[in-house]
């Protein structure tokens, strides 16, 4: 029997034993570059207490992100999902992935639809973070709140949902409750007291850090997704939906960490951060979407058993107009650190932002939008840290254009 | 002739009283009868699905439908079959689709991956069957399966005609995806008239559709 024989033999082997039929895998890329005019002090992705990704140092053409994501059925109700980004700055890897996971999703029996997802992804709480790649479509720039869950938190467990499709039964309501154990995300809440709330696009990577090195060689290397006290934590959450026209969302998140425990390896502690947030959308149906966010939370750590506590808050409310394929959006920020312990230390701040943002999607592959954005800030530690005045207003002008390319085999 | 059509209500439920008849007896042609819906606030209803039923006949005789999928939507969003007809659902769309009902008329999974012919699904019950995709969750659509021998849906004018009709007691029913609830509502028409027309108008609102339309770069 020749190589060709051979070969052909196992082709029709595996032909045989193939599933009857096979979902496509589908793909995408996208390729989003900026121009940025922005008087921002040093960026907190140079170790610097700057609000906004790209400072005065960072201006011009820049590229926004780099992703490629890929789906991949397996079988008829699994599924893979990897999401890779690069942001060109100077993270660990050149390019690295935002989530992973593996998704169990049977069809819905008697009006109830369950979904199982484990690995590496985003938990639901974010109403704004509705477009591909947990982007936001109404501005480039999310909120403070989307722009800390994307910089810190990621959900690297299993996660179980269960919908109630009250629309699909006649009714006017749907439901949905989730519930997850997760671990792998103990430094969550080392940059609320590194440097407080910012606002930027930039997620953090499941194997990166938050930008540069850190330059101060005693301090946390930035690095977020490690599990440090081998304990666990847990999120559950209740999504109410009014025929998809208004959605509430509630979710509590409590990642159990044992703050006394310390990794040397990234110079972290275990950091106990618990929150709640809620968030509710409201879109007209003839092109008027209004989102409110707010979170509210507790961040610990106990170094030689002293504990050290930071309460964090944020809120937002948006309000947009979409009329075709073009859509303008206003938002304002309120955020606020408050270091509990000793007044002396400047661990807190407070500030606010402004968005005005008009994005142009004409098909699927060009999207264009403008965005200004102003964050002003009181950050104390800026005196004692850097010598500048603890007040900053920054602004920033900024242009995108991404193109996007999908496929499947 | 004009001629007026005797209408009486019966309550199907607790939720179904919402028609009210206003009018009637405009003549149109022969041996035909128009119905006219309107909503509340007298726009027309376009898209109702209108059944006429009679003891004295069988269902109209089953056909072959296509409710296909374009552009991650149902194409039509609603479909009115006969008893016993099959559908194709062909897929047009590049990417895959789980098409799924648990209504209790017609409860099935149909996978659809392209390139791969499935052969059509059955509806051997009559009701409402509501149509989703396990991958796509905005996707919606209905397949009502009647046992009438006459039935159509409301043009752009919110009018409908039946073609020559027998003489006998006909059962009026009107359904849309928007009417609370999604709930039929009946109405006994007494008819062995030659022109008839009959005009309805919803004493109540509909439901705000759900949001449609959002750009394909959105997930949800």
């Amino acid at each position: 029997m020749g190589i060709l024989n051979r070969t052909r033999a196992l082709w029709l082997a595996a032909s045989a034993c193939a599933p009857a039929a096979a979902a496509a895998a589908e793909w995408e890329l996208a390729l989003d570059l900026r121009a940025v005019s922005s008087d921002g002090r040093e960026s907190f992705l140079d170790n610097g207490q700057g609000k906004l990704r790209f400072d005065e140092d960072h201006q011009g053409i820049q590229l926004g992100r780099f992703r490629a994501a890929w789906n991949q059925p397996l079988g008829e109700v699994f599924s893979a999902h990897v999401e890779a980004s690069t942001w060109d700055d100077d993270d660990k890897n050149p390019i690295d992935l935002t989530e992973a996971y593996l998704e169990y999703r049977p069809y819905p029996r008697a009006g109830l639809k369950t979904r199982v997802r484990l690995g590496a992804f985003y938990p639901p709480m974010s109403l704004e973070s509705r477009a591909l790649g947990w982007e936001t479509p109404y501005t480039i720039t999310p909120s403070a709140i989307s722009s800390w869950i994307g910089e810190e938190i990621r959900t690297v467990g299993l996660e179980g949902q269960v919908d109630w499709l009250g629309t699909r039964l006649g009714h006017s309501f749907d439901l949905q409750l989730s519930a997850a154990v997760f671990a792998w995300n103990d430094p969550a809440g080392t940059m609320l007291a590194l440097h407080g709330f910012a606002l930027h696009d930039r997620q953090t990577t499941l194997f990166g850090r938050v930008g540069a090195p850190q330059s101060d060689p005693g301090s946390a290397k930035k690095e977020l997704f490690h599990e440090i006290d081998d304990r666990p934590g847990y999120y559950v959450g209740a999504q109410a939906r009014y025929l998809d026209r208004a959605v509430l969302n509630v979710l509590h998140y409590d990642n159990r960490a044992d703050p006394t425990v310390e990794d040397p390896e990234i110079r972290d502690f275990a950091w106990l951060t618990k929150f709640d947030a809620v968030a509710l959308r409201l879109e007209s149906g003839n092109g008027w979407t209004a989102i409110l966010q707010a979170l509210d939370g507790v961040t610990y750590i106990a170094p030689g058993g002293y504990w050290l506590e930071w309460k964090f808050d944020s809120q937002s409310a948006l309000i947009s107009r979409r009329e075709g394929a073009h859509m303008l959006a206003l938002r304002y920020d309120e955020f606020n650190v408050l270091f509990m312990g000793d007044p002396s230390i400047s661990n807190s701040e407070d500030g606010n932002a402004w968005a005005l943002a008009y994005s142009y999607e004409p098909g699927t592959r060009w999207r264009f939008a403008l965005e200004w954005l102003r964050v002003e800030s009181d950050v104390p530690a800026r005196v004692e840290l850097l010598g500048e005045p603890a007040f900053a207003t920054e602004s920033k002008l900024e242009f995108s254009a991404r193109y996007s390319l999908s496929g499947s085999f | 002739m004009s001629r007026c059509v005797q209408i009486r209500f019966r309550r199907v439920n607790a939720a179904g009283f919402v028609l009210l008849a206003l009018s009637c007896g405009i003549q149109v042609q022969a041996g035909s009868l128009t119905v006219s819906v309107k909503q509340r606030n007298a726009r027309p209803l376009v898209g109702a699905v209108i059944t006429l039923e009679t003891p004295a006949l069988p269902a109209a005789p089953p056909v072959a439908a296509v409710m296909d999928q374009v552009n991650l939507a149902f194409v039509p969003d609603v479909l009115v079959i006969p008893l016993h007809s099959r559908v194709q659902f062909p897929n047009s769309d590049v990417v895959s689709h789980q098409v799924y009902s648990f209504s209790s008329a017609r409860q099935f999974q149909l996978p659809l991956y392209r390139g791969k012919p499935y052969p059509p699904v059955a509806f051997d019950q009559p009701g409402v069957v509501t149509l989703g995709c396990n991958i796509h969750d905005n996707m919606l659509a209905y397949i009502v399966v009647t046992g009438a021998p006459y039935f159509g849906r409301t043009g752009a004018d919110g009018e409908w005609t039946a073609p020559s009709l027998p003489p006998g007691k006909y059962s009026l029913r009107v359904w849309h995806p928007l009417l609370n609830e999604p709930q039929e509502v009946e109405h006994v028409v007494e008819s062995n008239a030659e022109h008839d027309r009959i005009d309805l108008q919803l004493e109540r609102e509909l439901r705000p559709a759900p949001l449609m339309g959002r750009p394909r770069s959105w997930e949800y």
